[in-house]
């Protein structure tokens, strides 16, 4: 342990520790030159091929429990998305692009990190999640612009996540109905600003002519899209 | 779920750190009568006869889930766990005499604690059940359930000296603990110290 990270520990008062989080690696992503959002490398191609356990994912799941809840509803207060229904192949590939820093979030990393799960329980738990009922109770929108979010949606978004919100797991789009708003307000304001490094370029090109209260009025709409099996 | 015995003890050192018993849910097979000569001449005076710690520091370990007591004696055998007490106990004891004290205390009745600072009880009920979304800290009963009883992959924590807790929070946050699971060595860094005392408080308390 170094001396300077215990000082500065100590300095802040945080936390208990006197060691600092292991950080995140950095994966590179949409600022690499040839980055090709989608192009599965050789990790998430062999989970994608694995025969899944939603039983043995319901077990390693246990550990994802303190955050995104029991029954996967998430947690809109911390920005925990709803994770219950979502496509397995867009859970497994999330889920190893924050293992490897593709997709940055410091705060989650450490309990989607090898040494916190093992790879062959990625999609197990990605088939246990995809088969949970999804709630209805998610954390929606102020409601004053959803005609203009519809309006959006069906211009630029229904195409690749479905008119009902319902994605397309083949093609790691994810689902969006019934998802909690202020996940995807702060994901789509990241995706426009470049902040989400594993985005799909596409939808950064489209997302860069909107303002903040078109991504607002749009994921209010998407919130409000109900829930798809 | 399957279950497999685990009296080859010698098993379980492959498993691997983090993730050492949280494959699948396993039975420890073992004698309970076999352990009673053992729990009188090396544990009871620091654990009690019956599992229920009086002394502060040290845990209590009636009603504990088997497969966490064996797993913790192993790794005091194999250094993974250090503690001045219980390492030199350790190594006088054999893979089966380990199993044996394992039923013989997941046997015991667990009694509830006392809490100390009872005024700290709504925080620590709060963060055991909602974690702390500032900071990013989980909840508890996530993975050791919202009773605190725990499963075969979590320990059980009800009722549990709050010293022993804090003692354990600390060890996991200096990297003390370090081959224990490594949610909790994250855990241990996202929390404070009031709310861990909090959360040590509420869980002593529960049943």
């Amino acid at each position: 342990m170094k001396p300077t990270l215990i000082f500065l520990a100590l300095a802040s008062m945080a936390g208990l520790s006197a060691a600092a989080e292991i950080a995140q690696p950095h994966a590179a992503g949409i600022e690499a030159k040839n980055y090709l959002w989608n192009k599965p490398n050789k990790t998430l191609t062999r989970a994608l091929k694995q025969k899944a356990d939603p039983e043995k994912g319901k077990i390693a799941y246990e550990e994802c429990r303190g955050c995104h809840k029991a029954d996967a509803s998430g947690r809109p207060d911390a920005g925990y998305p709803q994770l219950a229904g979502q496509h397995t192949e867009v859970l497994i590939k999330q889920m190893l692009d924050t293992r490897s820093g593709r997709r940055d979030n410091p705060r989650m990393h450490p309990f989607i990190a090898a040494d916190a799960i093992p790879t062959r329980s990625i999609p197990d738990v990605a088939a246990y999640l995809h088969g949970l009922p999804v709630p209805d109770t998610n954390h929606k929108g102020d409601g004053k612009n959803l005609d203009h979010g519809k309006a959006l949606y069906d211009k630029d978004c229904g195409k690749c996540h479905g008119a009902a919100g319902e994605g397309n797991g083949k093609e790691f789009h994810p689902k969006v109905a019934s998802q909690h708003y202020p996940y995807l307000y702060r994901e789509s304001m990241d995706i426009r600003d470049g902040q989400r490094r594993n985005a799909d370029t596409k939808m950064v090109k489209i997302l860069k002519s909107y303002s903040d209260e078109d991504v607002a009025a749009v994921s209010d709409y998407m919130s409000r899209l109900p829930p798809v099996m | 779920m399957r279950h497999r015995s685990l009296q080859a003890i010698a098993g379980l050192t492959l498993f691997a750190g983090g993730i050492a018993f949280s494959a699948a849910a396993e039975t420890v097979k073992g004698d309970p009568a076999k352990a009673v000569p053992l729990v009188e001449r090396l544990c009871m005076a620091c654990h009690g006869q019956d599992g229920n710690s009086l002394i502060p520091s040290f845990p209590k370990l009636a009603g504990q889930h088997p497969e966490y007591l064996l797993h913790e004696m192993q790794e005091y055998k194999t250094k993974h766990r250090d503690n001045e007490m219980m390492s030199p106990v350790v190594l006088e004891l054999s893979a089966t005499d380990m199993a044996n004290l394992a039923v013989y205390f997941a046997a015991q009745k667990p009694v509830p604690g006392t809490p100390s600072e009872p005024g700290l009880l709504a925080l620590g009920k709060k963060i055991y059940l909602d974690g702390n979304s500032e900071s990013g800290l989980p909840s508890c009963d996530g993975c050791h359930e919202e009773n605190g009883k725990g499963s075969a992959r979590f320990p059980r924590i009800a009722g549990q000296n709050p010293e022993y807790t804090m003692e354990q929070f600390h060890l996991y946050a200096t990297g003390k603990r370090k081959f224990g699971k490594k949610v909790m060595v994250t855990v241990a860094e996202r929390i404070t110290e009031q709310e861990a005392k909090a959360v040590a408080e509420y869980i002593a308390s529960m049943p």
